[in-house]
C-alpha cells in the first residue's frame, strides 16, 4: 500500500467510523471537507446544499474563511457549483482566468478571493441532486481522473453522511434531514455572530472557538450553537 | 426559470387585496392552505416558551392544534423542540401511531389523514410552527414541500414585519425579497443582538427597519454590520426617522423626541456595496 493508498484508507475509516447511529452532521461535513483538501491536493473544499429556493448554501468547509462563504453567493445563479447541481455531473474550471465570459460574476470572485481553478462535484441521490461538493485551487489545475473518482466518492460519502441511513426508505425523512443541516447551518453563523461582537473577534475565529467548545464537551455543533444563542452557555476566550 | 418564491408572494399579496387589507401573517396561512389543499394553523411562541395557535382556516386544525400543545406531542410539537420540519404522510401508519400514541388516533377520528409541520423562523431566531392538517394520505410532492417552506418563510418576513411596526406600504419593498438569506444577515443578527441586547429576532426587526429607512436591502445592512462599517446602539429607535412613518400608536404615545440617531461607525456605508 502508497503513503497516498494509506492516506485514503484512513480517511474512509475515520469517516465510516464518524456515521454512527446520532453523530453531528456539521461536524463530519467540516471533517470530510479537511480530507477533501488533503487526499485531493486542493487548496479548499466547500460542501453546499441547496434549500427550497433552490439556492446553494455553504454548510461545511475546509476553512470558515468568509472568502469561501462570498465565494457560495456568487455562484448563486452562474458557475461550476450551480452547474454541478443542476446538471449532477461534475462540472470543471481548471482555469479560471479562461471561464471570464462563461461565469463573469463568479470568475472575477473566485479570481479576487485567490483561487485559478474550481471543480465542483454533484451530491446525488437516487439520480437527484442535493448540492455540491466544490474544490478550488490557488493554480490551475485539472482533475487526472483517479482524482477526480476518488473526490465523487467522498461527495458521496458527504451525501451518506447527511441524509444518514434512515432516508433510504422514505423520501420524507431526506427532506427532513436536509432542512436540519440547513437550519443547523444558519444557527451556527448567528452564534458565529454573537461571539464576533462579544469578543471582538472575526466570524473565522468565531466559529473556531465553537468547534473547540464542541468537541471539548462532546456536543454538536448546532447544539453548542442553539445554546449560545440561547445565552445559555458560558463559553470565554482561551487565554 | 420561473422563481417559484414570486408565486407564493402574489398568492399572499392577492388574498389581502381582494379583502381589501393590508397584506398579514393570516393572508399567508390561508393561501399557503389553498396552495397545498389542507388545513392550516399558524401558532407563534408566546412568553416562556409556549406556543399558541394564533390562526386557524378552520375549526378542526384549530382544535388539533391545541390538542398538540396540551399532550405536548405531535409533529408541531416536535417542530418546537427540533431545528427542522416534521411531516408525516401516514398518520394512520403503524409508526407514526407508535409516535404519538395519544395525537394520531384523535387526529385519524377527525378525518386528518396527514400532517405536515415546518418551523417558522430563522435558524435560532424561532417564532413559531406552520401546521398542515389533510384529509387524505401520501407525501407532499417536492414542489409543494417547496411552497410550503416558502409560505413559512413568508409568515417570518410577515411576523417580523410586524412586531417592528413598520409602515404597510414597506411590505412590499420588503416582500419581494423575502426569500434572501444570505451568510451575512445570520451572522449579522447574532451580531446585532449583542450590540442591542435583544433576542434574535429583535435583531432581525432592527435590522429590517434600518434597511427600509435607508431604502436599502436587508443583506447590505448586514454586510456593514459585518465589515463593523455600522453598529447598531441601544439608544437608537427601532425606526430611524428617515422614510419609515413612525405607527399612530407609538407617536401617540412618545411625548419626547426621540432619541438622536447615533451611528458609530459614521455615515461609511455609501460606497459602493455591490
Amino acid at each position: 500500500m502508497s503513503s497516498s493508498d494509506r492516506q485514503v484508507w484512513q480517511a474512509f475509516v475515520q469517516l465510516a467510523d464518524t456515521l454512527t447511529a446520532d453523530f453531528d452532521v456539521i461536524e463530519f461535513l467540516h471533517t470530510l471537507a479537511q480530507h477533501c483538501v488533503d487526499l485531493l491536493g486542493v487548496t479548499a473544499c466547500g460542501i453546499m446544499l441547496a434549500d427550497h429556493t433552490g439556492r446553494l448554501n455553504l454548510v461545511a468547509a475546509s476553512t470558515e474563511q468568509a472568502r469561501l462563504v462570498e465565494l457560495t453567493q456568487a455562484q448563486a445563479a452562474e458557475g461550476p457549483c450551480a452547474g454541478a447541481y443542476r446538471t449532477r455531473a461534475p462540472v470543471s474550471c481548471p482555469d479560471l482566468a479562461a471561464a471570464r465570459e462563461r461565469w463573469p460574476d463568479f470568475a472575477a470572485a473566485a479570481m479576487s478571493a485567490g483561487f485559478a481553478a474550481v471543480h465542483s462535484l454533484p451530491m446525488r441521490l437516487h439520480g437527484d441532486a442535493i448540492g455540491a461538493m466544490s474544490l478550488y485551487s490557488t493554480q490551475p489545475t485539472t482533475l487526472n481522473s483517479q482524482t477526480a473518482e476518488l473526490g465523487q466518492a467522498l461527495a458521496d460519502v458527504a451525501t451518506i453522511g447527511i441524509l444518514h441511513e434512515r432516508t433510504l426508505r422514505r423520501r420524507e425523512v431526506v427532506t427532513e434531514q436536509l432542512q436540519n443541516a440547513l437550519a443547523s447551518r444558519i444557527t451556527i453563523e448567528q452564534a458565529k455572530g454573537i461571539l464576533a461582537e462579544r469578543f471582538h473577534i472575526s466570524v473565522g475565529e468565531a466559529f473556531t472557538m465553537i468547534r473547540a467548545y464542541a468537541r471539548a464537551h462532546s456536543l454538536k455543533l448546532a447544539d453548542t450553537a442553539h445554546a449560545i444563542t440561547e445565552g445559555k452557555l458560558s463559553i470565554t476566550i482561551p487565554e | 426559470m420561473a422563481d417559484p418564491a414570486i408565486g407564493v408572494w402574489l398568492s399572499i399579496t392577492a388574498r389581502a387585496r381582494s379583502e381589501g387589507t393590508a397584506v398579514g401573517v393570516r393572508h399567508a396561512v390561508t393561501a399557503c392552505a389553498e396552495a397545498i389543499g389542507a388545513g392550516a394553523v399558524l401558532s407563534m411562541s408566546a412568553s416562556l416558551g409556549s406556543h399558541e395557535p394564533v390562526f386557524a382556516t378552520d375549526p378542526r386544525s384549530d382544535e388539533l392544534e391545541d390538542l398538540q400543545s396540551t399532550l405536548g406531542q405531535g409533529p408541531s410539537a416536535e417542530v418546537i423542540d427540533g431545528f427542522g420540519p416534521v411531516l408525516e404522510g401516514e398518520l394512520a401508519s403503524a409508526q407514526a401511531l407508535a409516535r404519538w400514541p395519544e395525537f394520531s388516533p384523535a387526529a385519524v377520528a377527525r378525518g386528518v389523514a396527514a400532517v405536515f409541520a415546518v418551523p417558522v423562523g430563522v435558524g435560532a431566531a424561532r417564532l413559531g410552527v406552520l401546521s398542515l392538517y389533510r384529509d387524505w394520505a401520501g407525501p407532499l410532492s417536492r414542489d409543494q414541500f417547496n411552497a410550503l417552506l416558502l409560505y413559512a418563510d413568508a409568515v417570518v418576513m410577515l411576523a417580523l414585519h410586524e412586531r417592528g411596526g413598520l409602515a404597510p406600504g414597506a411590505i412590499d419593498v420588503i416582500g419581494e425579497g423575502f426569500t434572501e438569506r444570505r451568510a451575512e444577515v445570520h451572522q449579522a443578527a447574532g451580531m446585532v443582538s449583542v450590540q442591542l441586547g435583544v433576542s434574535l429576532t429583535d435583531a432581525l426587526v432592527a435590522m429590517r427597519a434600518r434597511a427600509y429607512a435607508e431604502g436599502r436591502t436587508i443583506s447590505q445592512v448586514a454586510a456593514d454590520v459585518v465589515a463593523r462599517r455600522l453598529s447598531f446602539t441601544p439608544t437608537e429607535p427601532l425606526l430611524p426617522g428617515r422614510g419609515a412613518p413612525i405607527p399612530e400608536e407609538q407617536a401617540a404615545s412618545s411625548g419626547d423626541p426621540p432619541a438622536p440617531e447615533e451611528k458609530r461607525a459614521e455615515d461609511e456605508h455609501g460606497e459602493g456595496g455591490e
